[in-house]
């Protein structure tokens, strides 16, 4: 998927855990794990507008469009 | 009354299945132990009672003991493809004690029951051939008349596909749910 979320650099920038993030926001670590990853499938708009409140970002900066080699699927198939 | 969980009308319906699989089990069984049985004492037709009924037909002679057998085993295999969709429901209606429908799992359980289903029914017209086919030189022209096709096991066997991709869908659905953060 093409979709990046760049939560890693931003808890860097803000020298800021993810337990703390969790705390935060709400979310639980394992979740945000997931989140920072990469292997999330979707994001909620109440999850997002959480993080960027918390992390005084905008959406942006949060998510990012990073395409890939051509001829690379741009969504991976769920499991049957 | 829930329908889904602890306690439910699913835990209530999946009891019920407990016991039939079990019914079905030991009837299987029986029937197994039976056509052994009936094969040895076919020797010795005089010890089977010298006649037995299937189906208000009486039969008697030599082909006592394997007509009784092939009987016995056409009631077993119907007993396995029945026990085959009861034991899958018993694993579905698990996962709906559980409260976890879509559990990815259902998809192929429910593939399997409408398969047996149609198995099933497609032994039910090769036994009633079988039948047809020997019916006259054995005197069984009254079990000749079964073997008619039975639109309301087609029916469920369609409904249950179709199911099948209700459930699909929603083990879809439930996946992307579980990686929505």
């Amino acid at each position: 998927m093409p979709i990046r979320i760049r939560l890693d650099r931003l808890l860097l920038e803000r020298r800021m855990s993810l337990t703390e993030l969790a705390d935060r926001v709400g979310v639980t670590i394992a979740n945000l794990s997931i989140l920072k990853t990469g292997k999330a499938r979707a994001i909620r708009f109440s999850t997002l507008a959480s993080l960027c409140r918390e992390l005084e970002c905008q959406p942006g900066d949060l998510v990012v469009f990073e395409p890939g080699p051509p001829g690379e699927p741009e969504e991976d198939g769920l499991e049957e | 009354m829930r329908a889904l969980g602890p306690g439910s009308v699913s835990s209530f319906l999946k009891v019920i299945l407990d016991v039939v699989h079990w019914i079905l089990l030991f009837s299987a069984a029986a029937a197994s132990v039976g056509i052994v049985v009936v094969l040895l004492l076919s020797f010795k037709p005089e010890l089977l009672g010298g006649a037995i009924n299937i189906g208000g037909v009486h039969i008697k002679g030599a082909w006592l003991g394997p007509i009784a057998a092939a009987t016995l085993l056409a009631g077993d295999l119907y007993l396995a493809g029945a026990l085959v969709i009861v034991g899958r429901l018993r694993r579905i209606f698990q996962t709906l004690i559980i409260g976890d429908p879509f559990h990815p799992d259902n998809v192929r359980r429910l593939r399997m029951i409408g398969a047996a289903l149609a198995v099933l029914e497609l032994g039910r017209y090769a036994f009633a051939g079988v039948v047809r086919l020997f019916a006259h030189d054995l005197g069984l022209t009254k079990m000749a008349s079964g073997g008619g096709v039975n639109l309301t096991t087609w029916f469920s066997v369609l409904v249950i596909v179709v199911l099948a991709e209700v459930f699909r869908e929603g083990a879809r659905l439930r996946g992307e749910a579980e990686l929505t953060i």
